[in-house]
């Protein structure tokens, strides 16, 4: 099982990233521990030289987890064929305990690495490497979580074995499941699309705003994290329901199947990648205060949220016109 | 207007073959003067010149240009100060063969974006003050030595940098095209620039136009 093309792609992809980090890591501790910009030592002239490589090669394999996501929920779902049981990528994550944790685990990678890459990108933007201590112990920060999200893949994918009989989303994702998603799935429409389209609707105003007025960006982060959960419980409670057609069909992952046409990718990346981006402008607004910044990091926050705002825009406009192209009739008119 | 500071420079550093081309190099150069670095080969004075136009990076020490560190600079903000600040002449002027007087003196102005008429016009009156405009069109390897080294002084020009980087500019010159280069460097400080040169002519370093003549040995001002 191990030797599929996705799998391999996804565990050279998670085992270079922890690598990479591995080996910048020493550096890290040394740019913490000894970094003096007043100083003109050998050693500070070699560790001005080295963080740009050193952020220049994280950033690289920080990117990769972007695409890794993408794949490992693509794939996930490609290999459903091949487990008895599996209707889509439900029932490979259930195929052993550690594919929904190495799936969860994943997705905070990608988020928290978005925030890592906007702090980088303003970093490298000043003359001064105002952050440089920053970016290097948030680095060490994720390195146990990289190396978590590499291990619990390792374990799911060493797990997978064929003869297994699974269950796949009906169980998991039915209103009647005691679990986070049978409930966010039992929420009745009317309310959860009230949930939704005024959480996105609150974040694309905070972000829009921050785009324009270049401030607020905690707000533009905290509504993005918000807009992510409401548009993730929207998903599972009505607007899977209109795509599949079916009334008690609430699988946030058949969207992505050929079957229907892989809708979930035009719903979950402009989700996804606004979530990212808010987080991004979140994160670099502290930063607005510091002198070389002063005008760097509210323009890369503002941008940041502009992207929020537009992929939260996007997101809505998918969903609704999922919703009204669907033969479905969940609320009456 | 530019400072140094404890300044060294190690090639090959941690190797076998390391070698120390600068030592502990204290050195404050004057805005729109004309300072001269001396000294025999292998003195530094190249090295020296680098660092200062930001081809090199020290190995230890800084440098401070107009009370800004640029030897810590990100390559980023070095590549604008290098290119808008300096301007170098190389010993050998090294020029792009195949390439026009005017294509070459246009060259390092390509990466600011400025309107190609707008550069072409500069390019021109800066050939023209060179008195160079009638071998404009020609390909730089026909030009004689003093022609090639006059348009290397308008490539170093194009960019109207505030100081101009000359290494041994006369060391392929002879007694009159020397005098000739004098002459460019008297226009050069008229028009307020800063000039740090190095050679160890006779005639360039004991000139009246030079204002500060820095004498090296060994990697250390004597």
């Amino acid at each position: 099982m191990l030797f599929q093309p996705a799998i391999i792609a996804l565990l050279l992809a998670s085992a270079v990233c922890v690598a990479a980090m591995a080996v910048a890591a020493p550096f890290a501790l040394e740019v913490i521990r000894r970094w003096d910009s007043a100083s003109g030592s050998e050693r500070q002239l070699v560790l001005e030289r080295r963080t740009y490589l050193f952020s220049t090669l994280i950033a690289f394999v920080l990117w990769t987890q972007f695409a890794a996501l993408l794949l490992f929920v693509f794939n996930a779902d490609k290999m459903s064929v091949m487990f008895v049981g599996a209707m889509c990528a439900v029932g490979t994550l259930n195929v052993n305990a550690y594919g929904f944790p190495a799936l969860f685990a994943q997705m905070l990678v990608f988020f928290l690495a978005a925030g890592w890459l906007a702090i980088n990108y303003v970093d490298n933007r000043a003359p001064d490497y105002p952050l440089v201590r920053i970016k290097y112990v948030l680095l060490l920060g994720l390195l146990p979580l990289l190396a978590a999200s590499f291990a619990l893949q390792l374990r799911y994918f060493l797990g997978l074995k064929a003869d297994v009989i699974t269950s796949c989303c009906g169980s998991l994702f039915s209103g009647d499941a005691k679990t986070v998603a049978g409930e966010a799935s039992a929420i009745a429409p009317l309310p959860a699309m009230a949930l939704l389209y005024g959480t996105v609707a609150f974040a694309v105003v905070a972000a829009g705003r921050q785009a324009i007025g270049k401030r607020g960006g905690y707000l533009t982060a905290a509504s993005g994290v918000a807009a992510l959960v409401a548009g993730i419980v929207g998903v599972l409670s009505f607007v899977s329901l209109y795509v599949y057609e079916h009334p008690h069909h609430h699988c946030p992952f058949c969207v992505l199947k050929p079957d229907y046409g892989f809708q979930g990718y035009g719903l979950y990346l402009p989700l996804f990648a606004a979530t990212a981006a808010a987080i991004g402008a979140g994160a670099v607004q502290p930063f607005a205060q510091v002198a070389s910044l002063r005008e760097v990091a509210p323009s890369v926050s503002a941008r940041l949220a502009a992207v929020a705002a537009a992929g939260f825009t996007l997101f809505a406009l998918v969903g609704t016109f999922m919703v009204l192209h669907s033969n479905l009739i969940l609320v009456e008119r | 207007m530019i400072e140094l500071n404890g300044v060294r420079k190690a090639f090959h550093h941690g190797m076998t073959n390391e070698f120390w081309a600068l030592h502990g190099i204290d050195l404050r150069i004057e805005a729109k003067r004309v300072t001269a670095l001396c000294g025999p080969s292998g003195s530094g004075k190249t090295t020296l010149l680098t660092i200062v136009g930001c081809i090199a990076r020290p190995t230890q020490g800084r440098v401070r240009f107009k009370e800004r560190d640029i030897s810590g600079l990100p390559e980023r903000f070095l590549t604008g100060i290098r290119r808008k600040s300096f301007g170098f002449v190389f010993q050998k002027f090294n020029l792009i063969r195949g390439m026009s007087a005017l294509d070459n003196v246009m060259l390092p102005a390509y990466p600011t974006g400025e309107p190609r008429r707008t550069l072409h016009g500069r390019a021109e009156r800066i050939l023209e003050q060179l008195k160079l405009a009638h071998r404009r069109h020609a390909h730089v390897e026909w030009l004689s030595g003093g022609e090639q080294q006059r348009v290397a002084i308008g490539r170093a020009l194009i960019n109207d940098p505030e100081v101009v980087i000359a290494d041994e500019p006369t060391a392929n010159l002879d007694s009159a095209l020397s005098l000739e280069f004098m002459g460019i460097l008297e226009s050069l400080v008229g028009e307020g620039r800063t000039v740090l040169l190095s050679s160890h002519d006779p005639l360039v370093v004991d000139s009246a136009l030079v204002h500060r003549v820095v004498n090296m040995r060994d990697g250390r001002i004597l």
